[in-house]
């Protein structure tokens, strides 16, 4: 007997089609790939400790910003399994109550920038003509910055803070939902249900809610949850700087910066808070791809 | 003087997620000799491609199988990687369809062709060059030096096949494998082609497996023929015989439909029902379901037969006349 | 292709008209009182209306933009508040140290990337595929900043291995100093043949290019992988195999010249991304470059450097991609049509 040899091609007619529901390859994608169910966990973890905070962190108070200065720099132990920060605050409350400002700044960000940036993209999709060339160019613009550089000086401008960086990173990310939704809907506008709808004197507005949104709501989807844990990384990186977040925030890119002189002897002020930003961002990160998959089957692999 | 290729009982599936999910070859028996040209016909689907491939073990991933094909004395499915590598290109070549995206768009055609020649050759990059030039004057094309330059979506699609048709010579392979190699050009393109691959035959005197859906061009070219349905031989004999007078039902079937045996003024006649597909597994004649002379003995699968000197046909009935 | 060039270099200059516009209006028309952040929080109002002279200020916007313009046409980019040091000049003065961390962060993540992408490209399914893919998204979700502390915490000051921070040993740059010809440390030491140096520069750039390669590095691979999947299923790939050409000229020398292309756009993008990311690096490793002049700009709203820093990166940005694109039309031939 013979198996083929990396010829990873196969005739189209050859393969019976299975029976692939969306729910099927979900739980096919869940079962065979380990990074998927990685994916889902981490959210799950994060959205139940954001929500439950006060209830999970073992000193909520401390988890606020309470300081306790006669246990300072403390290392891990039973008492404080992630140690104690500079003012004696215990860091795992620290670290559990900075998934809330985490979550609350991703789902900020990328509504934000979905709310300005779909609408306009779709108009300018559907329309097509002056509007889409002078929106294409104000992307463009925008996007020709390096990432981040526009969201930092926009937050310097502004002044430092949690809702100024915020605003500053909605500003520069509009642009990537904008040109999203412009692609969908240009592929869609000459579709013949969209012609069909037209004929039967469906108004403009009706046929872009109804007909084009549904439709790019999956590519959008998977964008916001790449983009939900690339926020909470760009965040964690302005509060590193000290343009974000401001103390007591329980920010965790603002704790990394807090260990960061010390990070030699007091190892765990910078790891743990990092540690959370990373594994979010990675859970995140896993979870997108796997949607990609699960919705688009032809980019399975 | 003994066969060049010999095909014995080909089988080939589809695996997925551990069990099969399609039979492509049901077992596929042909003899092919020194110099002679034989057509493989068929509907899209019968397996006719997969056959050729299989030939060089050009098998996809999730594919496996069994049988034996013995060229030149060797079986080619159980040769180890290495050998097979130094006989295809090298001692059998093949022709494909699409001249347009067979070829890599990012490297000049006689660079692709090059290639070849250094590996099977051992040709230095000069040595091969004059080598390219030369067959691609072979294969008449113009100013051939010039024409190694061009990158592939600089060139028509007669050129592009006739570049491939070069390359698959260069090495003065004993077997030439062309699938549907005339089907993406238009007619006049096609008859060139045809006429350059035999008169390039004549010269070398290599063996040509055809695969085509086209019984005219294979009866054209070929020596003989052998008719592929649902992944099976079901007739094979001389083209011009069995052109002439097929025996079964379904080769007749195709050659009804042809464009040249319509009567002027009444729609072409087609063959009614579909193929079966690669998942069910027939115990009696895959025909049967479409076939005009269907009989109850069909419900045992008739074995491909040997009925006159030279003819092999699949079927109890390919002595009734319709 | 010259025409193609041209029209490309044109859109270029638009664009970095319109950049120009965007950092003028960020300088000078968001801030309700330009000159007041211009001098501090602690600015008396004489020295207010001298600067509010001095910017133009009291001039209307069409006509300070057009001042702004002719500024930095003829490079008068501002000075520092903080330090009254020449914008301009500080950014070139600093440029060596970042682009040798840069290029060397780029060199890592091609080296690396690339070989494993094709790699797990050629073995999808199998355990080096699973590496690649996980270890690509492990580099792209990592914190620049948290990863570049932990280095440096163990790396450096648990194992000793490379030194924490800085480009010299203080005694190599006082006792020793490399003589200026490049700027880059490392070519520098090599020109004057002292091979000490040489080694004690490549020492303390270890730890700041392999953290700032760790982003890249994973995209590049990724991107590789991908396309490498794509072209691996087209019909010259199977031509190619078919006349039994050897499975690493096909993967390494065919196949890849294919597939570079996304990735070529990819090591774009990575180069705009390093352009913030060594920001972060340059922090953490006290690194005295750029992005350590941006940052203490950043934190201290020096206007000026802000805007230089910011124009600066625009046009880098600009000028990697018009880089990029040229060498796209070099490695496709189709691409020269258009």
């Amino acid at each position: 007997m013979t198996t083929g040899v990396g010829v990873p091609w196969v005739e189209p007619d050859a393969i019976a089609p299975a029976a692939t529901g969306m729910l099927a390859r979900t739980q096919r994608t869940l079962r065979r790939d380990p990074a998927a169910l990685f994916g889902s966990f981490v959210l799950f973890v994060f959205l139940l400790t954001a929500a439950l905070a006060p209830w999970l962190a073992p000193n909520a108070e401390q988890g606020r910003g309470a300081t306790d200065v006669g246990a300072r720099e403390l290392a891990p132990s039973w008492a404080h399994l992630f140690g104690t920060d500079h003012l004696g605050r215990d860091m795992l409350s620290r670290v559990i109550f900075g998934a809330r400002p985490a979550l609350l700044v991703a789902v900020a960000v990328v509504l934000l920038a979905v709310l300005v940036g779909v609408p306009l993209g779709m108009v300018a999709g559907f329309r097509g003509g002056r509007i889409d060339e002078l929106l294409m160019r104000i992307t463009d613009l925008f996007l020709s910055f390096p990432p981040l550089l526009l969201a930092m000086v926009i937050t310097a401008v502004l002044g430092p803070s949690l809702i100024h960086a915020s605003l500053a990173l909605a500003v520069s990310w509009w642009p990537w939902y904008a040109r999203l939704a412009r692609g969908v809907t240009q592929s869609l506008r000459q579709a013949p249900f969209i012609d069909a709808a037209r004929v039967f004197g469906v108004r403009e507005p009706i046929i872009l809610l109804r007909h084009i949104l549904r439709n790019a709501t999956t590519p959008i989807l998977v964008q916001a949850t790449v983009d939900a844990g690339t926020v909470i990384l760009a965040i964690g990186s302005l509060s590193f700087l000290g343009l974000a977040a401001q103390p007591p925030t329980p920010d965790w890119g603002l704790m990394v910066a807090n260990g960061r002189t010390s990070v030699v002897t007091e190892w765990w002020i910078a790891t743990f808070p990092g540690l959370a930003i990373f594994l979010t961002t990675l859970g995140l990160n896993l979870l997108g791809d796997a949607m990609r998959d699960i919705l688009d089957p032809r980019s399975a692999t | 003087m003994s066969a060049l290729l010999s095909v014995d009982d080909l089988r080939l599936d589809f695996v997925r997620d551990g069990r099969v999910a399609s039979h492509a070859l049901r077992g596929i028996d042909l003899e092919l000799g020194r110099g002679e040209a034989m057509g493989i016909v068929g509907e899209t689907g019968c397996g006719k491609t997969l056959t050729g491939l299989s030939v060089i073990r050009m098998l996809p991933t999730n594919a496996t199988a069994t049988g034996r094909i013995v060229f030149d004395g060797r079986d080619v499915l159980t040769l180890p990687e290495r050998e097979l590598r130094s006989i295809r290109g090298a001692r059998i070549s093949m022709v494909f369809q699409s001249p347009a995206t067979s070829f890599n768009p990012v490297f000049p055609i006689g660079r692709q062709l090059q290639h070849v020649l250094e590996r099977h050759m051992g040709m230095r990059r000069k040595e091969s060059a004059r080598r390219v030039a030369e067959v691609l004057g072979e294969v008449e094309l113009p100013d051939p030096e010039r024409t190694m330059g061009f990158y592939p979506h600089e060139l028509s699609g007669g050129m592009l096949q006739r570049a491939m048709i070069a390359m698959a010579i260069l090495c003065r392979p004993s077997l030439l494998i062309a699938d549907e190699p005339t089907t993406a050009l238009d007619v006049t393109l096609a008859e060139q082609i045809l006429r350059l691959l035999r008169s390039l035959q004549r010269k070398h005197g290599f063996s040509v497996l055809f695969i085509s859906h086209d019984l005219d061009l294979v009866g054209d070219f070929c020596d003989r023929v052998a008719v592929l349905y649902a992944g099976r031989v079901i007739e094979s004999g001389p083209a011009t015989e069995l052109l002439v007078r097929p025996f079964h039902p379904y080769t007749r079937a195709l050659l009804q439909a042809l464009p040249r045996h319509a009567e002027p003024g009444t729609p072409l006649p087609a063959v009614s029902g579909s193929v079966p597909s690669g998942l069910e597994d027939p115990v009696g004649c895959a025909f049967a379901p479409r076939c005009p002379l269907v009989v109850p003995e069909c419900a045992v699968r008739p074995p491909l037969a040997e009925v006159l000197p030279g003819r092999k046909v699949a079927c109890y009935r390919w002595e009734v006349e319709t | 292709m010259l025409h193609w060039i041209g029209r490309r270099l044109l859109s270029s200059i638009v664009t970095l008209f319109a950049i120009t516009t965007i950092t003028f209006v960020l300088a000078r028309v968001i801030p309700s009182d330009p000159a007041a952040v211009y001098i501090g929080p602690l600015a008396r109002p004489a020295e207010i209306a001298r600067v509010t002279k001095q910017l133009g200020l009291d001039r209307s916007v069409p006509v300070q933009y057009l001042a702004y313009m002719r500024d930095l046409f003829k490079g008068d980019w501002g000075s520092s508040l903080a330090t009254k040091e020449p914008v301009l000049g500080g950014i070139m003065h600093r440029l060596p140290a970042t682009l040798e961390l840069i290029l060397s962060a780029m060199t890592i993540a091609v080296l690396v990337g690339v070989p494993l992408g094709v790699l797990a490209a050629r073995m999808t399914g199998r355990p080096i595929d699973v590496v690649v893919r996980i270890g690509s998204v492990v580099g792209i979700s990592m914190p620049i900043f948290w990863l570049g502390l932990l280095m440096q915490a163990f790396l450096s000051g648990k194992l000793g291995l490379v030194p924490p921070t800085s480009r010299l040993d203080l005694t190599t740059s006082v006792l020793n100093p490399i003589p200026h010809h490049t700027g880059f440390n490392l070519i520098d030491a090599a020109i004057a043949g002292r091979w000490a140096t040489l080694g004690d520069a490549a020492k303390h750039l270890v730890l700041p290019a392999l953290t700032l390669a760790a982003y890249p590095t994973g995209l590049v691979a990724r991107m590789t992988r991908a396309s490498m999947l794509d072209v691996l299923n087209q019909d010259y790939i199977r031509t190619a195999r078919t006349f039994g050409l050897r499975e690493r000229r096909i993967l390494w020398q065919l196949a890849l010249r294919n597939a570079f292309a996304p990735t070529l756009t990819v090591i774009g993008l990575s180069f705009a991304y390093l352009l913030t990311g060594t920001f972060f690096v340059e922090l953490v490793y006290d690194w005295p470059g750029i992005g350590q002049f941006a940052t203490n700009a950043l934190l201290n709203v020096d206007y000026p450097v802000i805007m230089g820093i910011t124009l600066f990166g625009a046009i880098g940005f600009l000028s990697i991609n018009l880089v990029v694109d040229l060498l796209q039309a070099r490695l496709d031939p189709r691409v020269r049509l258009r």
